[in-house]
């Protein structure tokens, strides 16, 4: 058995004392490529929220490599969903990557060189350098996606959180994020990732967890990918067929 | 100028740019409102606080204010948390509640101090030079432009200090937070100095033109850059400059100051958005005729490729064909010449290898909405600009 990169105890998150997520217990192993699968409102942003301190729990403990996500910021990187800001915000793709330099610089000190050198190569790996100068609000749906990425990747992490990364994006960017996800895996990292579509989770993800309010399953895709997991999270009866 | 005249004209200048800078990031932040809200809601803390100190200049006055507003914003936030309203009602209800506070107690208890409603909402800029700070004897300005420069001190060292913090937590919340840049504190920050911006503004510039201040340099700014940094730059320099032009204004009609500083304001912010180069009204007409005669264009070069028939490519056929009237066809064709796409022989129009690559790749592009292949293109039409 391989390290626990990931370890959620008791977990529950309410918003206005109504439950969003209900005595959650996962554990997610290092080097997984994993989905967080569930309906709308089944709470999957908000468990990656909580895991990362962003929102606060009611109840429950999250440690990341054993110890608490306060003390383990430089392991982790985070992309939220794309429409979580405003891209019409004055700056550049660059200095947007820039950003995923700030958690290992801390409080005031400024980026120099050394950041601005691995803002470039993380924009070289998502194919996205001629785009360097551009202005974020003139970059497509799928090429914002991909500073995003850039962003996390520069934060050089172990473990990766990710918020619909495939959200409005072409299928040409969809390709290309999956690729660089599958190579963060090869590299060792642990990439969690909250999904929507069903039929690609046994293509993209070797590690799923079923979410609906409350954990239904979690484990290796090929173990637990099923109409009866599937059922049970979504409440209706799911057929697919995944055995070709 | 009489020393008079420069020091008004300096105090102006001072506020604006401690107001331009913490105004920016309120707009970026889309909290323009609350500046109002903050401005209008100190006054309690500017009345309790000279009943306590019994000095309009006490530095203890200003703190006590802004912490008024600071509790302005907590409220806003407390009564928008519980969801039973939205954020704009949330604002509309506390602030003038809180500033009716202000007035009552002015009302009741200060009629002999200079202290009037008046004052409060335009403030008495005119009069900041006879207010002197004495210290040993020796006369070393007015108080107000050593107070309002003391807080420009304050809020510049902090913009330098935390403009990282500033910026990510501005542009991306839940990164900024989850990076360890608690979010909470560079927001009650940012609050805290804007408070403090509004008070030391308050006396000079009253709490009308305050806002005015903040948030239409920044606004003015941000229609003329995509740089954060230039567009602190431009707001400060739009501050200055409608502070001065403002105070001459005022000497050449024989009015209000503060009123005068405000249409200067009022007037750049209308030049910059009717003739901004990307954002300005006049350039996005401009940009939408251009993308209309574009997709003509477009339409056209296709119709050439499709139809290899010579009574398909006639100018007249063209006309009648398209169904487009004379002037749109004589701009269409114009264009065309112009770029080298096609050429004209007997009056039958046909596409020259430039055009017929350029529809290719554009058409190419249309279906697959493929953005590297375009680069090159975006130079010279608007259309592939996104």
């Amino acid at each position: 058995m391989s390290k626990i990169a990931v370890k959620v105890d008791d977990l529950t998150v309410a918003y206005n004392y109504k439950p969003v997520l209900w005595d959650i217990d996962l554990e997610i192993p290092e080097g997984v490529l994993m989905a967080i699968v569930g309906p709308n409102g089944a709470g999957k942003s908000t468990l990656i929220k909580s895991i990362l301190g962003i929102l606060k729990p009611i109840a429950g403990s999250v440690s990341i490599y054993g110890k608490p996500y306060d003390k383990q910021r430089q392991k982790v990187a985070y992309v939220p969903q794309k429409g979580s800001v405003d891209w019409d915000f004055p700056t550049t793709a660059l200095d947007v990557v820039m950003m995923g330099t700030y958690g290992s610089l801390g409080w005031i000190k400024r980026p120099g060189q050394k950041e601005k050198k691995a803002a470039l190569e993380a924009l070289e790996k998502v194919g996205m350098l001629s785009f360097k100068s551009r202005q974020i609000s003139q970059l497509s749906g799928g090429q914002q996606q991909r500073i995003f990425l850039a962003r996390a990747l520069v934060q050089n992490a172990a473990i990766y959180f990710m918020d619909e990364p495939f959200q409005g994006v072409d299928a040409s960017t969809e390709i290309a994020i999956i690729n660089i996800l599958k190579a963060l895996r090869k590299a060792g990292k642990t990439v969690i990732v909250v999904h929507h579509d069903l039929q690609t989770v046994p293509e993209y993800f070797d590690w799923v967890t079923f979410l609906n309010v409350k954990k239904i399953a979690t484990g290796p895709v090929k173990d637990i990918f099923n109409d009866d997991n599937l059922t049970k999270t979504y409440g209706i009866n799911y057929k697919v067929s995944i055995q070709e | 100028m009489s020393s008079a005249q420069i020091e008004i004209q300096l105090i102006a200048s001072i506020v604006a740019v401690a107001c331009a800078i913490p105004g920016t990031f309120l707009v970026l932040r889309k909290m323009a409102m609350i500046s109002d809200a903050i401005s209008h809601s100190i006054l309690p803390g500017i009345v309790i606080g000279f009943f306590i100190t019994h000095n309009l200049n006490s530095p203890l006055l200003i703190l006590f204010a802004a912490f008024t507003g600071i509790i302005t914003v907590v409220l806003v936030e407390y009564i928008q948390k519980t969801n039973l309203v939205k954020e704009d009602t949330a604002i509309g209800l506390v602030f003038p509640a809180l500033f009716s506070i202000g007035v009552i107690l002015i009302a009741k208890n200060a009629n002999d101090v200079h202290l009037d409603v008046d004052a409060v909402l335009l403030g008495e800029l005119a009069f900041a030079p006879f207010d002197r700070l004495i210290i040993n004897g020796a006369d070393v300005g007015p108080k107000s432009l050593w107070i309002v420069g003391s807080i420009l001190l304050i809020t510049l060292t902090l913009l330098i200090t935390f403009f990282k913090e500033l910026k990510v937590s501005t542009f991306d919340k839940g990164l900024a937070a989850s990076l360890g840049f608690s979010p909470a504190i560079i927001h009650y920050g940012l609050m805290s100095v804007s408070s403090v911006t509004t008070v030391g503004a308050f006396d000079a510039v009253g709490a009308i033109l305050v806002v005015a201040l903040m948030i239409a340099p920044a606004a003015t700014a941000y229609l003329l850059t995509t740089d954060l940094k230039k567009m602190l730059v431009l707001a400060v320099g739009f501050g200055i400059f409608s502070a001065i032009m403002g105070y001459w204004v005022a000497h050449w009609l024989d009015a209000s100051i503060a009123g005068s500083i405000t249409t200067i304001l009022g007037l750049v912010f209308l030049m910059v958005y009717l003739f901004a180069p990307s954002k300005g009204i006049i350039a996005v007409l401009y940009r939408e005729k251009q993308q209309r005669i574009e997709v003509s264009l477009l339409t056209f070069l296709l119709h050439l490729k499709n139809h290899d028939e010579l009574e398909e490519r006639h100018v007249k056929h063209l006309n009648e064909h398209i169904n487009w009237q004379k002037v749109r066809s004589k701009s269409v064709l114009d264009l065309a010449q112009k770029n080298n796409m096609i050429h004209i022989e007997n009056q039958i129009v046909s596409l020259t290898e430039k055009g017929d690559a350029f529809t290719s790749k554009a058409i190419d592009y249309i279906i697959t909405n493929r953005d590297a292949q375009i680069e090159d293109m975006k130079d010279d039409f608007f259309l592939f600009r996104g």
